[in-house]
């Protein structure tokens, strides 16, 4: 019934997308959404040969080359190219400097060039190194939104992945029902139904549908970033752990700074590179729920995941951002923020329990 | 220490309990030469010494070495002790066992496992187990998963109806609980994520016979593995869907469900209360937008486990969260009691900001506030700003309803102050500089109210709405009606589709301003379209962005199009889009006003009196119908003057803004003879008329 006024304001949008002219990589990110809708069925399951990745994943490598100075000899020699991307230090620390840099942003960036080339390139291992940066890509591109310097670049990168997303959900919303607990489930122990009559389920939205964009509108930027890092939530598990803390560390900045609350190490080099140029803003962003929302279940992960319990740095990082998010969220009276990073901040504090349930009794008597 | 032989070793078992002995068939023995023996690493000889002392057979003599072994914290031996013994081929035997009778279907199973065979089950079992454990220790996790795995199909195999609830030994029962707990933990540890979720949901979904306690530490590990993995691993299989139950969907669902099903295990009595299980329900529930169902489960909690100035505190966060402020308030109000916890800062500061959004509230949130300010300090000395800021927002408000002008203007000033004092301690903080803008905007200090609001769109990157729709209204006070326009389209560039309404509508008003009304017909003609095609399309899943409390309703769209029509004198026009506007909403103050000014320019006096006096009827204090009506009984000759007057310094009262009311009731006092005051209200209608914005700048917080 709506499609027709839905048909209508989407192509609209788009016809006003194809006018605008940012900057080449933003062109081709334009025509790419405009294009994302009939190719839905080629782009949800890309056939691609291990051969094929391969070569792929060579040819970033060698164009990786010309942009950043020192690429290791292990990376070249690698059989998983692209795995040994995604994990090598060395390269992790030149692409994060090189986006930290003043003038990382513009249209005609070569690393965000590099970025968006090889996302393009729908080889998932790939997919996977470009998502590792999105976390200081993300944290840089919010820091500098309001300070009229040129972001093409990394709006490309970004518009590329809310499109990879939109494409992947089809535009629709997730959602989830909560359960009621009178209903009987799988995980019930009596089996009988204890309430049979038709309670509404509580449907909530954890996001919303999706419709495409072909620029960054600024009302529809945190938006885009969300989407993004929902989709870096959705690999989190893939995720080496340096580029989780680089996230954790740009709180300190997103969530402005209030007394001695707590004490935030690594920062320093993005609040210098501002300070260079004369401003003296902090970085401190508004932090609307589309964008909280993402960042509440990656911090979650980093403080609760699986995989943090031995990795002492990761904790630190999230339970520093947890408490500078918690205190941000006190300065804007956000009750439902104030909720979910509180409850954050009291499991970072709470000891995990060190009793194995699983080891045996240790007697001195053992018998048969 | 007794260096005898082993005829010495055998004791007595209530002889001296520190040393470590190994019984088995009633006798005991001390385990000093066997130790000897393993550290020396001759394994067959600890095996023999073991049997003829305690005269078992080979299996039962190894079984008893590894456990020896492990628990002196000998993993390694422990795993060479092991690995004599062909365990799968031991596992293999016992099945037969079980598996002669069952043909028959049910009832005689479980006779068939009779204790002989039960306790060959248990021994080896918890070898297999112990093998596990040890591989664990030694970091070989996957290879310890498969272990602990083969313990769980085994028993699988043997009991295949479910481990009934007797007839089991305890020490069998203990080994399966262990491994069932394991298993999903070591492929956790092992970075098999996808294991690890079929493993927890077999260890829950599975008959095990597991106590309280251990299942629920297992269906808490789950839950947290689901809300924290980070890997998404899809619903449980349609083979363990029951008919008409409940089957989550995806993870943030089966962790709810899980935390829920915890709670309710609590209230039962059936585990102890594990304040973790609340903190983990919040986060997830939270992340869902749904603090109202979190609120239901904390009101289900037995009186005594939180405290209830706690609870009162976070069922006020939730029902906040929900937009449910007056429950959130009440609660508030009892938390803040002067036996409770009277200066809780975090409490003060919520119920200020429920308070500043209610008129008739506001003078109870300065006094939250100004609590909120005194009690800002030491660690919490941060927040002063914040006190500060809630305090100038409830004094603002507090303005609108107060009594005498000196009153009003006494209170906006004090808020501007603090307001400003605030903008001192929290520089960065955007939303401040809104309401710094706005409340300039009220105070009609326009000049200072356009810098705030330039200053909002930089600080943000023009990336709320809000902010360009008070510098488009601030403009418009200015009468720089064109420049507004140019705003509201730059406004209109960065915004999605579906949420340019709002911006739609001021800019037709703004057309209308100018005399552009063919262009605002076209304007109101595409914010129609937008409005009813967004009615079509979101439906219950869809939820708008930023601008989801304030959408523009048909109604206003109707309205609009009919107060134009009118205004243009095109009659037939303005009846189609009021009668739209009416079969939206029956009863408005707001059509009968339109309605009214229709006849009214007909010269239809009777009836436009009439559809004001009905306007005031459904709304009593709608100050447009006020005005109109005491004007029309100005015309009414020098009787009707006295009600005329009431009328409109009652409008006054209500809105010390409008321009038309100070016009009028100037007229009146010309009327009555008295020039001076005459004089004084035209005078501020005419400083009004040069800052009258197209629509209130209120509008924007709402």
């Amino acid at each position: 019934m709506a499609t027709e006024d839905d048909a209508m304001i989407t192509s609209q949008t788009t016809d006003d997308d194809s006018t605008t002219d940012d900057g080449p990589i933003a062109a081709a990110a334009a025509d790419n959404t405009t294009a994302m809708q009939p190719t839905t069925t080629n782009n949800t399951r890309p056939h691609i040969s291990w051969c094929d990745s391969y070569s792929k994943a060579q040819s970033a490598i060698d164009s990786l080359k010309s942009i950043i100075p020192h690429i290791p000899a292990s990376l070249l020699s690698s059989e998983t190219p692209a795995f040994a991307l995604l994990h090598d230090p060395e390269i992790a620390i030149q692409c994060s400097h090189l986006l930290r840099q003043p003038d990382s942003g513009g249209g005609d960036n070569n690393l965000c060039r590099w970025f968006y080339d090889t996302f393009q390139t729908s080889v998932p291992d790939l997919q996977l190194v470009v998502l590792r940066f999105l976390p200081v890509l993300a944290g840089v591109y919010l820091s500098r939104a309001s300070l009229h310097k040129p972001l093409a670049g990394f709006e490309a990168v970004l518009l590329a992945l809310y499109a990879h997303e939109t494409t992947a959900r089809d535009g629709q919303a997730v959602t989830v029902c909560i359960p009621d607990i009178s209903h009987s489930s799988i995980y019930h122990e009596s089996t009988q139904t204890l309430k049979n009559s038709a309670t509404e389920l509580n449907m909530a939205v954890i996001t919303p549908s999706l419709e495409p964009h072909g620029r960054v509108r600024s009302t529809r930027r945190a938006r885009i970033v969300g989407v993004a890092l929902e989709l870096y939530y959705s690999k989190i598990s893939e995720m080496p752990v340096d580029s989780k803390i680089e996230f954790c560390e740009f709180f300190g900045t997103w969530a402005g700074e209030f007394g001695n609350n707590y004490d935030q190490p690594g920062i320093d080099n993005l609040r210098d590179g501002q300070n260079k140029n004369g401003n003296s803003r902090g970085g401190r962003i508004n932090l609307s729920w589309e964008l909280l929302q993402p960042i509440l279940r990656i911090l979650g992960h980093c403080l609760m995941g699986p995989e943090q319990v031995e990795n002492k740095e990761l904790r630190e990082a999230a339970s520093n951002a947890c408490r500078a998010l918690y205190l941000r969220s006190l300065h804007d009276i956000n009750s439902r923020s104030i909720l979910a990073t509180g409850s954050l901040v009291k499991m970072s504090e709470e000891l995990t329990d060190s009793f194995d349930h699983t080891e045996i009794a240790q007697t001195n008597v053992i018998s048969l | 220490m007794s260096e005898g032989d082993e005829s010495q070793e055998i004791v007595q078992p209530e002889t001296d309990p520190s040393a470590r002995q190994v019984c088995a068939n009633g006798i005991c023995m001390h385990t000093t030469v066997v130790e000897a023996k393993l550290d020396e690493g001759n394994i067959q000889e600890a095996e023999s010494a073991l049997r003829e002392g305690l005269s078992l057979n080979f299996e039962e003599a190894r079984a008893l070495l590894g456990r020896l072994e492990y628990q002196r914290g000998n993993v390694e031996g422990a795993l060479r002790v092991f690995d004599g013994i062909d365990l799968q081929a031991a596992i293999q035997r016992m099945q037969p066992l079980a598996e002669k009778q069952p043909s028959k279907k049910g009832r005689t199973r479980s006779d068939s496992v009779h204790a002989v065979s039960q306790h060959a089950a248990s021994l080896v079992l918890e070898a297999v187990y112990l093998k596990a454990k040890s591989l664990q220790k030694l970091g070989r996790l996957n290879e310890a998963a498969q272990e602990c795995k083969s313990v769980l199909d085994a028993v699988e195999k043997i009991f295949f109806d479910g481990i009934p609830d007797v007839l089991v030994d305890n020490k069998l029962q203990e080994t399966v609980s262990h491994a069932v707990e394991l298993l999903p933990e070591l492929w956790k540890q092992s970075g098999n994520f996808s294991e690890a979720m079929s493993a927890y949901r077999r260890a829950l979904l599975s008959q095990w016979n597991l106590d309280n306690e251990c299942c629920a530490r297992i269906q808490k590990a789950f839950a947290l593995f689901l809300l924290y993995s980070g890997v998404e691993v899809g619903p449980p299989s349609l083979a363990v869907q029951i008919d008409g139950s409940y089957v989550p969907k995806n993870n943030l669902e089966e962790a709810i469900l899980l935390l829920m099903i915890l709670m309710r295990k609590f209230y039962l009595g059936k585990i102890e209360w594990d304040p973790s299980i609340i903190e983990h329900l919040t986060f997830g529930l939270c992340l869902c937008g749904q603090t109202s169902v979190l609120a239901k489960l904390l009101e289900e909690v037995m009186p005594g486990v939180i405290h209830r100035i706690e609870r009162w505190r976070t069922l006020a966060l939730c029902h906040s969260g929900a937009a449910q402020n007056g429950t959130a308030l009440n609660l508030l109000r009892k938390s803040l009691h002067k036996h409770e916890d009277p200066n809780d800062i975090l409490s003060l500061l919520l119920a200020a900001k429920i308070c500043c959004e209610d008129r008739f509230l506001a003078a109870e949130g300065v006094v939250y506030a100004q609590r909120a300010i005194s009690n800002s300090e030491g660690p919490d000395e941060h927040l002063k700003g914040v006190g500060l800021r809630m305090l100038g927002l409830c004094l603002g408000k507090q303005a609108e309803v107060s009594s005498s002008d000196f009153e009003r203007s006494r209170l906006q000033s004090e808020a501007l102050r603090s307001l400003d004092a605030a903008i001192g301690l929290e520089k960065e903080n955007t939303d401040l500089i809104l309401e710094l803008g706005i409340q300039y905007a009220e105070h009609r200090n326009l000049n200072a109210a356009l810098r705030y609001a330039r200053q909002y769109i930089d600080a943000t990157g023009g990336s709320v709405l809000k902010g360009w729709r008070l510098l488009a209204l601030v403009l418009s006070a200015q009468q720089r009606y064109s420049e507004a326009i140019v705003v509201i389209d730059a406004a209109l560039e960065e915004t999605g589709k579906w949420d340019q309404g709002q911006l739609l509508r001021m800019k037709a008003k703004l057309q209308i301003s100018q005399s552009l009304h063919t262009d605002a017909i076209e304007t109101y003609r595409y914010l129609l379209a937008l409005v009813q095609a967004q009615r079509k399309s979101y439906g219950p899943l869809r939820v708008a962005h930023q601008t989801e409390d304030n959408k523009v309703s048909e109604y206003e769209v109707w309205h609009g199009l009919a107060n134009l029509y009118s205004s243009l004198s095109h009659w037939k026009d303005a009846e189609i889009c009021l009668g739209k506007a009416r079969a939206l909403i029956q009863y408005s103050a707001e059509t009968l006003h339109t309605e009214g000014l229709m006849h009214e320019r007909r010269g239809e006096f009777q009836e436009a009196v009439s559809s004001y006096t009905n306007a005031l009827l459904l709304e009593p204090s709608y100050v447009p119908c006020k005005v109109l009506v005491g004007a029309l009984l100005c015309k009414r000759g020098p009787k009707m003057l006295p009600v005329a007057r009431t009328l409109l310094s009652d409008a006054l009262r209500l809105e010390p803004t409008n321009r038309l009311a100070w016009y009028h009731l100037g007229l009146v006092h010309r009327d009555d003879g008295r020039i001076a005051d005459a004089v004084d209200c035209f005078q501020a209608a005419s400083m009004l008329e040069e800052s009258d914005p197209v629509e209130s700048f209120s509008s924007i917080l709402s």
